[in-house]
């Protein structure tokens, strides 16, 4: 039985928390968050206990899963790392490229296992595309679309309210808008299919001084010629969320679309004659994109092999998404190193 | 705990591909061998998982077998159970369970005296969507249940699945079982009366069999619908057919399109626009329930008086076709 610590009580250590108590050979022990009482409303829900300290949870684990915001990744990742314990950190791996330097020469120095939890690597959907343009069905790499597009991530949840999430997000500074916080998955997703970036151009609503509503449409222009588009929105209409794949080749394109029609649809007529309707797409569970990576994370961790998203991955999407935030405020392109 | 040892036996269905995959990706099984009476494709599929050949049934049953899993021509699933029960604790038989009823009763009668456990492949059971489906059935929310349309379309396969004696029939006995199966599983109920029209070579001019079926059934729970079991998806479209269910009763509509989670791919190469399914198999879930029946020495969940069932109803579709008028089961 492995002990799972997590460090930080938000949204997605929420999320994390239900794998991580539905996973055999998995105990989670409980929660570290500066805010204590977010930390007690996660073991209310989840159980473990609250740790008072860091140093208190890293004595009581095998495995920490760091799920604080961007900007307080790199003081928890350094210590679980310098205690030797095997690491999730969430994305993005910091959000300063200081820091992910700091993150990366300790992972390196201490020799610790160190995952970043870009989860998009794990949907079925995003992996299957990836494995049909490696397959060679649509030929050589040519232009890739991605679409991550929804509203502000509010406190929906009563979990949420009060705990200074939304305040984060909202703080361009802190969180970098959608190109740090959202288009990052898109960033490593199609730095992932097509190779190294060579360059990128973004414009955006970061600097338009209408926050919390944030809106970026980002070019990139990859090493081996092929060209990349990312729209990341929090602006789009509540309940509109979407996603999208568009991969085309020099023999063939792939295309997905999260808004077509679902697999199981339920339309039901209410006592007031009104139509209530639903869809949804169901998988198995060991298909959870967010279990996917968490049992991956821990399969590699036992067998000291790879992940499939190492540090350095982490830290280029990082170095990418700040360019992108740099063109935004420069107006020109800018080239990755 | 020692591994769960499972021989295949015959890659004649094409399932048996999907199973053994999913097998191999499983902790605690391990894949004692394949027999195949075609040399050139049981060594084939021995060499791409590195196990053993066996060119005799008896060969593999020496091989201290947990469970068997039986992919054979649908005429060759009797044999191979018969020669199978009392040697392994479990049974996998591909769908349907034979091609006459007289089989299908003694392989069961020869399971259970054996002590053998027979499960019948229906993955359909352990496809997420079918199992949402099923839910929502549980929970009442559709109030009284009226009616269901369903198909199950597919491609012609060719091969043994159009020779009559191999396979018991054409697009009717290939495609009624598994939604008939859902059917009697949704409602623990059974089909009561069956009319069909079958249509031989409407579709592939020349292939002396059916190829096209619309089954009317009603239910024993009273609820009335229909089945499309044709081959009726060509070689250009973009999949190689579907399972569907439209289930309406007295509160609203629950429609369920078993493969819809997929990505377009259009492939210069293939010169066709494809839908590339990238859902949860239901062959993964069959085989992992089928190796935890063994482990946990359990009743099947999916058993042989279930494929018999659904067999039967498949027959009383071609016997109403001949008449031209309802059988009642």
């Amino acid at each position: 039985m492995k002990r799972v610590g997590i460090v930080g009580a938000g949204g997605i250590s929420r999320t994390h928390a239900d794998r991580w108590n539905q996973m055999p050979g998995i105990k989670l022990v409980g929660f570290y968050d500066i805010v204590k009482d977010a930390a007690r409303a996660a073991v209310q829900r989840s159980g473990g206990r609250v740790f008072r300290s860091m140093h208190e949870l890293l004595d009581s684990v095998d495995y920490v899963d760091v799920c604080t915001p961007g900007t307080a990744h790199v003081e928890p990742v350094i210590a679980a790392l310098e205690a030797g314990h095997p690491t999730v950190c969430e994305k993005p791996l910091a959000n300063s490229i200081f820091d992910c330097g700091r993150i990366l020469d300790t992972a390196e120095r201490t020799g610790t296992p160190l995952f970043i939890a870009m989860v998009v690597r794990f949907f079925p959907q995003f992996a299957k595309a990836k494995q049909v343009l490696d397959s060679g069905a649509i030929g050589a790499p040519g232009v890739i679309r991605t679409v991550r597009s929804g509203s502000f991530p509010d406190a929906g949840s009563a979990w949420r309210k009060g705990l200074a999430i939304t305040s984060y997000y909202g703080d361009f500074a802190q969180s970098g808008g959608v190109l740090l916080d959202l288009c990052i998955h898109d960033i490593d997703y199609q730095r992932w299919c097509f190779g190294e970036v060579e360059r990128v151009f973004a414009r955006g609503m970061m600097y338009a001084g209408k926050e919390p509503k944030d809106h970026a449409l980002i070019t990139l222009r990859f090493a081996n010629g092929a060209v990349g588009h990312i729209e990341g929105s929090w602006s789009y209409p509540r309940g509109r969320f979407a996603t999208r794949i568009e991969i085309a080749g020099t023999g063939g394109i792939i295309e997905w679309d999260s808004r077509t029609r679902p697999p199981v649809e339920v339309a039901l007529e209410q006592e007031d004659g009104s139509l209530a309707s639903s869809g949804s797409s169901p998988t198995a569970p060991q298909h959870d994109p967010y279990y996917a990576e968490l049992a991956h994370f821990v399969r590699c961790a036992e067998a000291k092999e790879p992940f499939l998203v190492t540090p350095h991955d982490g830290m280029m999407a990082v170095r990418i998404a700040r360019a992108a935030i740099d063109s935004l405020q420069s107006g020109k392109p800018q080239y990755i190193r | 705990m020692s591994d769960i040892r499972i021989g295949m036996l015959s890659f004649a269905h094409i399932h048996a591909v999907s199973y053994v995959h999913f097998l191999s990706q499983m902790e605690g099984v391990a894949i004692a061998g394949i027999y195949d009476d075609d040399y050139d494709r049981g060594g084939r599929f021995a060499a791409q998982y590195d196990v053993p050949y066996f060119r005799r049934v008896e060969g593999l049953l020496d091989q201290e077998l947990d469970g068997v899993i039986i992919c054979s021509e649908n005429a060759h699933h009797a044999p191979l159970v018969l020669q199978s029960a009392g040697r392994v604790d479990g049974i996998l038989c591909e769908k349907p369970i034979a091609t006459t009823v007289e089989d299908g009763l003694e392989m069961i009668e020869r399971c259970r005296e054996t002590d053998t456990k027979l499960q019948i492949a229906f993955p359909m059971r352990f496809a997420p969507p079918v199992m949402e489906l099923k839910q929502q059935l549980d929970s009442g929310v559709l109030g009284e249940i009226y009616s269901v349309k369903s198909t199950n379309h597919g491609s012609m396969p060719g091969r043994w699945f159009v020779d009559r004696k191999l396979a018991g029939g054409g697009a009717v006995i290939d495609h009624t079982v598994h939604v008939v199966d859902l059917l009697r599983w949704f409602w623990d109920t059974e089909v009561e009366e069956v009319y069909a029209e079958v249509g031989d070579e409407l579709l592939h001019p020349g292939l002396g069999i059916d190829d096209a079926g619309l089954l009317s059934f009603q239910l024993k729970n009273g609820v009335f619908g229909t089945l499309d079991t044709s081959w009726s998806r060509p070689e250009s479209y973009p999949t190689w057919g579907d399972v569907k269910l439209d289930v309406l009763g007295e509160n609203g509509l629950i429609s369920v399109d078993a493969f819809e989670q997929n990505l377009q791919v259009s492939s210069e190469e293939e010169g066709k626009t494809s839908w590339v399914n990238w859902g949860s198999s239901g062959d993964e879930g069959l085989v992992a329930d089928f190796v935890d029946m063994i482990r946990e020495d359990r009743e099947p969940s999916v058993s042989g008086e279930d494929g018999l069932r659904a067999l039967e109803v498949a027959l009383a579709a071609y016997e109403s076709a001949r008449r031209a008028e309802p059988i009642l089961l």
